[in-house]
């Protein structure tokens, strides 16, 4: 018999989508029937009453939960987010029901005792529940109890040898696509770089200093598979500068309708033969390919790198050999000032350990948004307010057409004192002999 | 107690607010940099003079069990 | 409730503490085929929907099958894949950006028991556990916020709306028939903790009703000059009201500028923010974060609001529904939705979809508005 009825969750159980409804059900049998007896740290019930309030919210289209200024463990201004039910009589044992986040591996490969080992975790000192993964990429570990919030930080450090993430004003836990270890697009090494920042900066990580949050990500490629140019203040995208590789049998073989095209992609309907000129050349955004009816050429001089051809021919064409990364700045979600892209920064930067050059840009970005930068201010917002050209200065970038899809509309514009022969200060009487008052 | 300590808790005593964002100690050290004043207020988070209040997407500081809203979920 | 000790000592919390040590190494966790190839992999091709197979220099593959989940997930779930790995993939997992699972093996024969086994694994009520599918030109997995599951701002729930919105759309994440990959994002809230801002369909949660006050509470609970530094738009200010007879210090909302973040809420737990009949469902379109072809794209806001129709929220699962059904008819090969309304023309767009465009839709909000709208003679009638 559940503890709570859950008519409107239980339609939830329904429709081929795995359903969260039936997996926190399962749960809650886990616990009472407790086949392994776990000396539960906190009450065994609290899926049930998680299902519970959450059948409150559906009936009444309301939130219950509270939020609770806890943020960490002793010295951390983050990694916990504090969560308190406002019907704590009705629902007791999710009364308090805090979250831990946990840093992830970068790209998030697991062997199965890593895994065991969270889940043996959770289901003695937590609900059992989790989010694999939260949006930033942290694996969530969703409702404890506050007496319980070191003793979890104590085992994940001494047993699992694992940290908890960022929240708050803090670095937020870093994140990148899973790169060169399963990828042939990937430019460089996102889970290298990530892990090894992650690792450099886990002062900034923990213990906030920051105007307000601040996210790296690593695209290995411009098809940005997590998202870097829409979310994070200061991402790398994998690029090339050299021209891509081609193996002119292979573009025979697709045209010759020997492999599918877009690797097989869209496969699920038939869209004709595949057709080079029309699926490949005039898709091309600069136009810079051409084919004769037997040999595809790319005027890789004009190739802006987007992708298209090599998605769409993976075994003819390939990125190119000088690789490394263009570094975009100040994407963020919409509140305040409107959502924002990241912004080309340096267009090409080689991402090679131990990445001093990106580490010196991210320190000079730093220690100009923490002195400068509004409380609650992204740093894409800061860069809006004080100019995109302060941020150059400061980074000792030098300002180049890339910088911008086309020049400023209005002649406002500031000169630097420097830049004007003699300096602002003028001579008046001398002008006053040129010209009568 | 620490001569910088004592800036930051005498600066906290002049405010009519109990929870601060860390710019706002930024003003106590005006000739320092954000890195110098970050390593005073951690130094003091450590010795649990002060301690961390997070809403989540911000973090703020605050002189350890004051202030309003910890003790109103019956947990100091 | 009984605390057994982990080793941690509430006397001396910095004795034998460690901290600061980060994530595990990702590499201690790669799959034997993956540790060897890594970096010389030549080429992918999708076999069928949710079956990769990626090639190396020295002629290895490696076959990846795709499974959807909820994100949502229990230990004992967990555990069920744990099991799984161990069975056919040497112990190893991942999990991708958008919460599936990807499970890994060298052997096409494991391939095919592993798809096999798969199949027959359901919860009682009927769903299932590990779905196969979200590659090419699909619908992948949903990825969302936690909504009434765990947040204190959410104007909708998470889980149940993607549940639904991913129960209609079942065929397509299991298919590659769609013109292009199609990404579909929920945040619970305009905050957009999930940042789904750039998704070709995204669904957020708007309240539209400015927090209440409570003045009994306000002083009790909030410290009132951080609430009134909290709102973005500078809406809350402090003021003097009368209680039972007695001047009292509080706080009070400019509801004109109020756009109803509850941002001060966080801060004031006395500025209550949720509202049944005021908190619903806004629908964007057209966002994507690839550079293919086209730049990336922010997401368009084309309906402003739906209600809450828990537990399956038909209104918005048909409006996604559709909007998927016309870009599906009227797309061509590659294009993204955003793109195809941008060839066919935003007008266009709503009278195929028969959506009516209301005044909410056009932009007045700061700078970018003015970008939004038109300065040009073409245009559809």
């Amino acid at each position: 018999m559940p503890k709570h009825p859950t008519p409107k969750l239980d339609e939830l159980e329904s429709g081929p989508w795995p359903s969260f409804v039936s997996d926190i059900k399962q749960e809650a049998v886990n616990r009472i029937e407790n086949p392994n007896k776990v000396e539960h740290q906190i009450p065994a019930d609290c899926p049930e009453d998680l299902l519970g309030v959450l059948e409150l919210s559906y009936n009444d289209g309301e939130t219950h939960w509270k939020h609770g200024g806890i943020v960490g463990v002793f010295g951390y201004g983050g990694g916990v987010i504090g969560r308190y039910c406002d019907q704590p009589e009705q629902f007791p044992s999710v009364a308090q029901f805090h979250t831990l986040r946990v840093n992830q591996p970068s790209a998030k490969y697991y062997d199965t005792k890593y895994l065991r080992a969270v889940c043996d975790l959770w289901e003695r000192r937590g609900s059992g529940l989790t989010n694999m993964h939260g949006s930033t990429g942290d694996i969530v570990l969703l409702g404890t109890q506050t007496p319980q919030l070191e003793e979890i930080f104590f085992e994940l450090t001494h047993d699992l040898d694992s940290d908890l993430g960022g929240s708050g004003s803090n670095l937020r836990t870093p994140e990148c696509c899973l790169g060169p270890s399963r990828c042939e697009f990937a430019c460089f090494d996102t889970q290298d770089i990530c892990h090894d920042l992650t690792l450099s900066y886990q002062d900034e990580l923990h213990r906030p200093a920051f105007p307000y949050k601040f996210k790296f990500k690593f695209d290995g490629c411009p098809n940005g598979c997590v998202a870097a140019i829409a979310r994070a203040d200061f991402s790398l995208i994998g690029t090339w500068k050299d021209d891509i590789k081609m193996d002119h049998s292979a573009v025979a073989a697709y045209v010759g309708g020997e492999f599918a095209p877009n690797a097989g992609a869209h496969s699920g309907r038939n869209w004709g033969k595949f057709d080079i000129q029309k699926e490949v050349v005039e898709r091309c955004p600069t136009g810079c390919m051409s084919w004769d009816g037997s040999k595809l050429r790319i005027n890789n001089r004009e190739c802006t790198r987007c992708m298209h051809c090599i998605n769409a021919m993976p075994r003819a064409l390939r990125i190119g050999s000088e690789r490394g990364a263009s570094i975009f700045v100040g994407a963020k979600a919409p509140v305040l000032d409107g959502a924002q892209m990241g912004s080309l920064l340096l267009p090409f930067v080689e991402v090679t350990p131990p990445y001093t050059e990106v580490k010196d840009i991210i320190e000079k970005i730093w220690d100009w948004w923490m002195s400068e930068g509004k409380n609650r201010e992204r740093l894409g917002e800061t860069i809006r307010r004080l100019s995109f050209q302060r941020l150059l200065d400061v980074t000792g970038i030098k300002p180049q057409a890339a910088h911008v899809q086309e020049p400023r509309h209005n002649p406002y514009m500031f000169f630097k004192e420097d830049e004007v022969p003699g300096g602002f200060e003028r001579d008046l009487e001398a002008h006053r002999k040129r010209h009568k008052r | 107690m620490t001569e910088d300590q004592q800036k930051i808790v005498d600066f906290i005593a002049g405010k009519n607010k109990t929870k601060f964002y860390f710019n706002d100690f930024l003003a106590v050290f005006p000739d320092r940099g954000p890195r110098e004043v970050k390593k005073v207020l951690t130094a003091m988070v450590q010795e649990e003079i002060m301690e961390f209040w997070s809403s989540g997407s911000t973090t703020l500081y605050g002189l350890k069990g004051s202030g309003k809203q910890g003790q109103a979920e019956g947990e100091a | 409730m009984t605390v057994t000790s982990s080793g941690y000592n509430p006397e001396k919390p910095m004795e034998n503490r460690v901290s600061d040590i980060g994530p595990r190494r990702y590499d201690e966790f790669y799959p034997p085929v993956i540790a060897r190839n890594k970096g010389k992999w030549l080429y992918h091709e999708f076999l069928a929907p949710g079956v990769l197979v990626h090639t190396a220099e020295s002629g290895e593959k490696v076959y990846t099958l795709r499974c959807g989940a909820s994100r949502l997930m229990s230990v004992t779930h967990l555990r069920e894949i744990c099991a799984i790995a161990d069975k056919y993939c040497k112990g190893f997992v991942r999990f991708t950006t958008r919460n599936n699972i990807e499970f890994m093996t060298d052997n096409p024969e494991d391939l095919q028991a592993l798809k096999a086994d798969l199949s027959t694994r359901a919860f009682p009520g009927g769903s299932q556990k590990f779905p196969v599918g979200g590659t090419g030109a699909g619908i992948s997995n949903i990825v969302h916020t936690q909504g009434w599951v765990h947040c204190h701002t959410p104007a909708t729930d998470a889980s149940g709306p993607v549940k639904a919105v991913m129960d209609e759309l079942f065929a397509e994440f299991g298919a590659m028939r769609l013109p292009a990959h199609l990404r579909i994002s929920l945040a619970c809230c305009i905050n957009m903790c999930g940042a789904v801002h750039c998704s070709d369909i995204g669904l957020v949660g708007v309240h539209r009703k400015p927090p209440m006050v409570d003045h009994e509470w306000t002083g009790r609970l909030c410290e009132m000059p951080l609430a009134v530094a909290s709102c973005p738009t500078g809406a809350v200010r402090q003021v003097k009201v009368e209680r039972n007879g007695e001047e009292v210090k509080s706080l009070a909302i400019n509801k004109d500028r109020c756009m109803y973040c509850g941002n001060c809420y966080t801060m004031c737990p006395a500025l209550p923010i949720s509202d049944g009949f005021g908190d619903g469902i806004a629908v964007m379109v057209g966002g994507k974060v690839s550079n293919r072809i086209t730049a990336p794209k922010f997401s368009k806001v084309v309906v402003a609001y739906i209600p809450n129709e828990p537990p399956r929220w038909p209104k918005v699962t048909a409006v996604v529904k559709n909007i998927v059904e016309i870009y599906a008819a009227g797309a061509r090969k590659y294009e993204r939705l955003g793109e195809w309304v941008e060839r066919i023309g935003w007008e266009r767009f709503f009278s195929l979809a028969g959506l009516e465009f209301t005044h909410h839709l056009i932009d007045d909000f700061r700078d970018p508005a003015y970008y939004t709208w038109r300065q040009t003679t073409q245009f559809k009638f």
